[in-house]
């Protein structure tokens, strides 16, 4: 069956729109439809009790509009124009509740979607001026062009426009060091929110690197390599910081970043195949594989975390131990997403890491430094070991423990604890991970040849064998990782008796510690204070200092040597003969040379007083009384009409004659 | 003689509103008021319905007034470039007109405020239909003496001041200007200023005095950019914002302002014309200082608190870009430059509109004081988010149209780095757009929670403002969606006008 289809609407906002349809996309399209059902069904309980419901809902699908217009879109104009709507909507759902921390959060996710957008912009303007297209596949081919015989001038602007895309995208996508609003706005946002933004809008940004990377950068070793480092640090620290973490929902979001690092690793290792000439097929269907996966895992597990909200209004750890007991289906469907998310053999989240970790295996094996690709391999492993650890974590948070104070209370929840039909959604969504894995050679190997295409050419599929030996082995050593992190970091160090006590006074024994350093915060550290003091202190400061000294200060300098001149000239005659009179034509009546000598005396004296300093005060005070006389006198022949047109025909004046100048030495 | 209608847009407003000022209505206030009303309304009507008459039926007309002296006329013409500006003043004008009624009910010496308001119609008109550097010349002095009085209207202290410095940058500014006027007439080919497509110099002759030549070009450019707020002579602008809310809006960003900018147009594509003037210093230079002024405008307008002022140190930025689109002297800036005209236009006259609705319900001029508006005056801010987004150069809103055919226009123009600079300056400053924009947005609809701030009881009551002014609002933020959604017929019009004259 042939889905390909294309659709152009020329002229719509400027450009034109063109979207496309193909496997990748219709299974993506899929995805956005479940997800936004399955949170839409969601939202109806969980939205009871707030007020702007309305608000949230319209905002709500139009977000699932946008998101669409992305996964379809064909050219990078038409991506822009969607990825920018989608990312205002979406801003109303983390400001939602209006708290002031879900405000601080939402400040943090609006300033990183404004900021990527316009460096995804800047980036679409090199591009088209370099191909003077922006459909994908036109962009693709000329790329390669450029990479292979352009001059260097070109391939650097290809690269900074790559790279400014990347920027964009990423920003989106909570790829490393633009992961900041993850785990800020998730916890603010409400659950069914939480579950599209991690699930499908960052799917949204690895869409936009997909594109670049795979249609513009496909055989570059560079690009595959920056790629590669990207996801190993985004997924390592994302793990990290998940590990830490004491929030459900925090975890949940950094776990998210952990796993956008996984898919980067995909699509980086990709390029790097193709450029060593092999056909990248694991890791393309391992990174398309994984996005899927991904996206369903988390609108599970964020979803058993709504139900937990709805019922406690709480996510610290500490605060909702043990509400799982006696809850069989949250259990369930919680187990089988972190079951998935960790890798177990036998679940869908198993199939997709065997691909990634393979296709490092196939690199390493022909790569020029095996020992960095051994470290990559190791570092993958620790990874999901660590991401068993912290869903362990949370496992055991939620169902075994006990809260010491409140858990008969969480028990007699049990009956009424989410809707029926909130149930069977989840349900229905969390049985397709153990089906989905069992047959993997079928159902999943279905799903990634729909989508491989997308990716640029890749040959047709041949089978793997998911559960040999070798690949069970892996799986295994990760997860085998994961239960000695849980058992010697968690609970022998990251958690303790504390001796707190609630409000009512009950002991609550052993508790979950927040070790992380609060300081320690790439955002509070650095973006924040480069943000909003140093680049406004700087810039702000040179242009108030320019608005108010610069075009002042000349302008008064020039009003006061100019109102001096003018008094002068104006009292030149007057003082011509006040001088004269005082000096040489005076006109004093003669005094005998006994007064005179007096006089003479007096005013010696004076003037060795004055010389003393004894009238000095007197004297500073004349000075003002004068300072402020001209002053005045200043301000008001500034503010008058004829001083004006004066000093402006001065320098008409000037200029003319300047003009005149230039006139008469030509000719 | 049928042309001699050209010459009524200009006339019938200027005439018009000399005759209101002498005109006594005696009846008592209420019916004072509505014959005001209804007169003003009605002449602004007219003369726009004959503005669309004649863009609809004599296109290319033209027509000769009276000779003042040899070869200086008073001549108009209405060529398509001239028609996208008087086409878009004679649509913003009878819709600012029905604004100003409401907000200016409580207001003392109205009849005096609308006989100016349209005069200055008039005036405006006559920049755009004049046909010469003279006329526009003339219309443009006139331009500056009719709307003194409108920033000096409130008659405080603060007003004062602002209307003199007005008035001394714009005289000074025509002043220089008129340097600019002297040697055109002297160096045209064709012995008089007539606005040609690609410019009158003779060029043999212009060689010679090249230096001299590209000089007088940098004053005329400073001296028209005074009105288009050019940095360092924008300071007037911040400062008017102390007149009534319909003079700042179309008067301050629209028709004063718009006007500078279209003489800079004409005088650069119709008078000097691009090929004398592409690729020297005086291109670089004067594109150099629109940049610092985009950069300029646009970072202080991220420190103002008052709201009003905020958006006219906006403007100051947003004039530049069109600005900026002129001195790329090609055919696809011109193209750029206008587009980046009209829809400013919308987008802006719009957010003033709204600041003005928010001072005439609330009394509100800082932007701290705005919190929680968004939900009590929801049509007044959903315009403002139409177009504050659409300033920002969000897709689907007008201003991303014009954004994006400026940075086409700058990386087409690759004799230099400078247009390069320019696309980083443009998203520079639409970053702090989106700074100063959102955060009037981001207050309005997630206000602080109410410990943190003192809410009073009125506060509760504020409501959208009456019909009069909401429908003025309403089109705009339509038109911007319009823009941003269709803009194939007005690019493709523009794009015309600038492979003409480029």
């Amino acid at each position: 069956m042939n889905i390909e289809r294309s659709l152009r609407i020329p002229g719509l906002c400027g450009m034109g729109l063109h979207f496309q349809m193909d496997g990748f996309r219709l299974v993506y399209l899929v995805i956005a439809v479940m997800m936004w059902s399955v949170s839409g069904i969601f939202s109806r309980e969980y939205m009871e009790h707030y007020q702007n419901r309305g608000r949230y809902y319209w905002f709500f699908w139009v977000t699932f509009l946008a998101t669409a217009g992305v996964f379809l879109s064909a050219d990078f104009y038409t991506t822009f124009i969607f990825f920018e709507i989608m990312s205002f909507t979406s801003y109303v759902w983390v400001a939602f509740d209006e708290r002031a921390e879900s405000l601080k959060a939402a400040e943090t996710y609006l300033a990183v979607a404004v900021i990527g957008g316009m460096v995804m912009l800047m980036g679409l303007f090199l591009l088209e001026n370099l191909c003077g297209t922006l459909v994908f596949e036109r962009v693709g081919e000329l790329a390669e062009r450029v990479l292979a015989e352009g001059s260097k001038a070109h391939r650097r602007q290809l690269y900074v426009a790559g790279g400014l895309l990347l920027f964009g995208f990423g920003a989106k996508a909570g790829c490393f060091p633009l992961h900041i609003w993850l785990p800020k706005a998730h916890p603010v946002a409400p659950a069914p929110a939480s579950a599209l933004l991690s699930g499908i809008l960052t799917k949204a940004g690895i869409f936009g690197i997909i594109i670049v990377s795979c249609h513009m950068f496909c055989t570059d070793r560079m690009w595959g390599l920056l790629l590669v480092c990207l996801g190993l640090i985004t997924m390592f620290l994302g793990a990290l910081l998940a590990l830490f973490s004491v929030n459900l929902k925090r975890t949940l979001a950094c776990s998210s970043v952990s796993q956008i690092g996984f898919i980067l690793i995909g699509i980086g290792m990709s390029c790097l195949l193709r450029a060593a000439g092999e056909s990248g097929r694991l890791a393309v269907r391992g990174a398309f594989l994984h996005m899927v996966n991904h996206s369903l895992f988390k609108l599970v597990l964020f979803l058993c975390a709504a139900a937990v909200f709805m019922n406690l209004h709480q996510l610290e750890l500490n605060d909702i131990r043990g509400f799982g007991r006696k809850k069989p289906l949250l259990l369930f469907c919680f187990l089988m997403g972190a079951l998935g998310i960790g890798g177990m053999p036998f679940w869908s989240g198993y199939v997709s890491k065997t691909l990634l970790h393979e296709s490092i295996v196939e690199y390493g094996r022909v790569a020029r430094q095996p020992v960095f690709w051994q470290m990559a391999e190791w570092l993958f492993l620790v990874s999901g070991g660590m991401t068993v650890a912290y869903m362990l974590k949370l496992f055991v948070a939620l169902f075994v423990d006990r809260h010491p104070v409140r858990q008969a209370e969480f028990e007699a929840m049990s009956a009424n604890y989410m809707r029926k039909e909130n149930g069977i959604a989840l349900v229905l969504a969390a049985a397709l991970f153990p089906l989905l894995g069992m047959t993997a050679s079928t159902s999943m190997d279905l799903l990634a040849d729909l989508g491989q295409g997308f990716f640029g050419p890749v040959e047709t599929r041949h089978l793997v064998h998911y559960f040999s030996f070798g690949n069970l082995k892996g799986g295994l050593l990760s997860i085998g990782i994961g239960i000695g992190l849980y058992l010697f970091v968690v609970r022998r160090w990251m958690m303790g008796v504390d001796g707190k006590t609630d409000d009512m006074g009950g002991d609550l024994g052993m508790c979950y510690r927040e070790l992380w350093p609060s300081w320690f915060d790439l955002e509070n550290l650095w973006y924040r204070p480069l943000l909003q003091v140093v680049l406004p202190g700087i810039s702000g400061a040179i242009c108030g200092f320019v608005d108010r000294y610069l075009v002042s200060t000349v302008v008064s300098v020039f009003l006061a040597v100019s109102s001096v001149l003018c008094r002068a000239m104006d009292q030149m005659a007057d003082g011509a003969i006040r001088l004269a009179r005082e000096s040489t034509h005076s006109q004093l009546p003669r005094v005998t040379d006994g007064t005179r000598e007096k006089a003479g005396k007096k005013s010696v004296l004076s003037a060795g007083k004055r010389w003393m300093g004894v009238e000095k005060r007197q004297l500073t005070e004349k000075i003002f009384q004068l300072e402020e006389r001209i002053r005045r006198n200043g301000r008001l022949v500034e503010e008058s009409f004829s001083f004006g047109l004066m000093l402006f025909a001065i320098g008409l004046c000037l200029t003319l004659g300047y003009l005149l100048l230039g006139f008469l030495r030509h000719s | 003689m049928r042309e001699i209608l050209l010459a009524v847009p200009v006339l019938l407003p200027i005439v018009g509103g000399a005759g209101m000022l002498v005109l006594h209505l005696k009846d008592g206030r209420e019916n004072k008021d509505r014959s005001l009303m209804l007169l003003t309304e009605g002449f602004v009507l007219l003369n726009s319905l004959v503005i669309f008459w004649l863009l609809r039926y004599r296109m290319g007309s033209h027509l000769v007034l009276f000779r003042l002296f040899g070869n200086l006329t008073v001549r108009f013409k209405l060529d398509p470039m001239g028609g996208v500006f008087a086409g878009l003043i004679a649509f913003l004008w009878p819709l600012a007109v029905l604004y100003s009624f409401e907000y200016m009910k409580h207001e003392r010496r109205k009849k005096m405020f609308f006989a100016y308001y349209v005069m200055t119609y008039g005036v405006t008109a006559g920049i755009a239909l004049a046909g010469n550097l003279v006329t526009m010349y003339l219309c443009y002095e006139m331009l500056t003496l009719v709307t003194f009085p409108l920033v000096l209207f409130p008659m405080t202290r603060e007003a004062k001041r602002a209307s003199r410095r007005y008035l001394y940058y714009s005289i000074g500014g025509a002043a220089f200007a008129f340097i600019g006027l002297v040697f055109v007439l002297s160096f045209s080919a064709t012995g008089n200023t007539d606005f040609v497509p690609g410019g009158v110099l003779n060029l043999k002759e212009a060689k010679a005095w090249r230096n001299i030549l590209l000089l007088v070009y940098v004053l005329a450019f400073f001296g028209f950019g005074v009105k288009a707020a050019l940095f360092p002579l924008h300071g007037w602008l911040p400062q008017a914002a102390v007149a009534p809310t319909p003079v700042t809006a179309l008067l301050h960003a629209v028709a004063v302002v718009k006007s500078g900018a279209f003489a800079i147009l004409r005088f650069t594509y119709f008078s000097y014309g691009t090929e004398f003037l592409e690729g020297s210093w005086a291109q670089w230079g004067v594109m150099a200082v629109t940049l610092i002024t985009i950069l300029f405008g646009s970072t202080m307008a991220v420190r103002e608190i008052h709201w009003k002022r905020r958006l006219a140190y906006s403007t100051v930025s947003n004039l530049s870009y069109i600005l900026f689109g002129a001195t790329m002297m090609s055919s696809l800036g011109l193209a750029a430059a206008l587009s980046h005209l009209v829809i400013h236009a919308f987008m802006k006259i719009c957010s003033f509109f709204c600041a003005g609705a928010v001072m005439h319900q609330t009394g509100k001029t800082q932007v701290y004081e705005l919190d929680g508006l968004g939900r009590s005056m929801p049509v007044t801010f959903g315009c403002l988010t139409v177009a504050s987004f659409s300033l920002m150069g969000i897709p689907l809103f007008g201003g991303f149209i014009s954004k994006w055919n400026l940075v086409q226009a700058a990386f087409a123009c690759n004799k230099n780095w400078l247009p390069c600079a320019g696309v980083a300056v443009i998203l520079y400053s639409a970053l702090m757009t989106g700074i100063y924009m959102l955060t009037v947005l981001v207050r309005a609809y997630f206000p602080r929670p109410e410990e943190e701030r003192v809410v009073t009881d009125l506060e509760k009551k504020y409501k959208d403002p009456g019909g009069m002014m909401l429908m003025p609002l309403v089109i705009f933020a339509v038109v911007i969606l319009f823009w941003g959604l269709h803009s194939s017929s007005l690019m493709r019009l523009l794009t015309e006008i600038g492979g003409e004259a480029g």
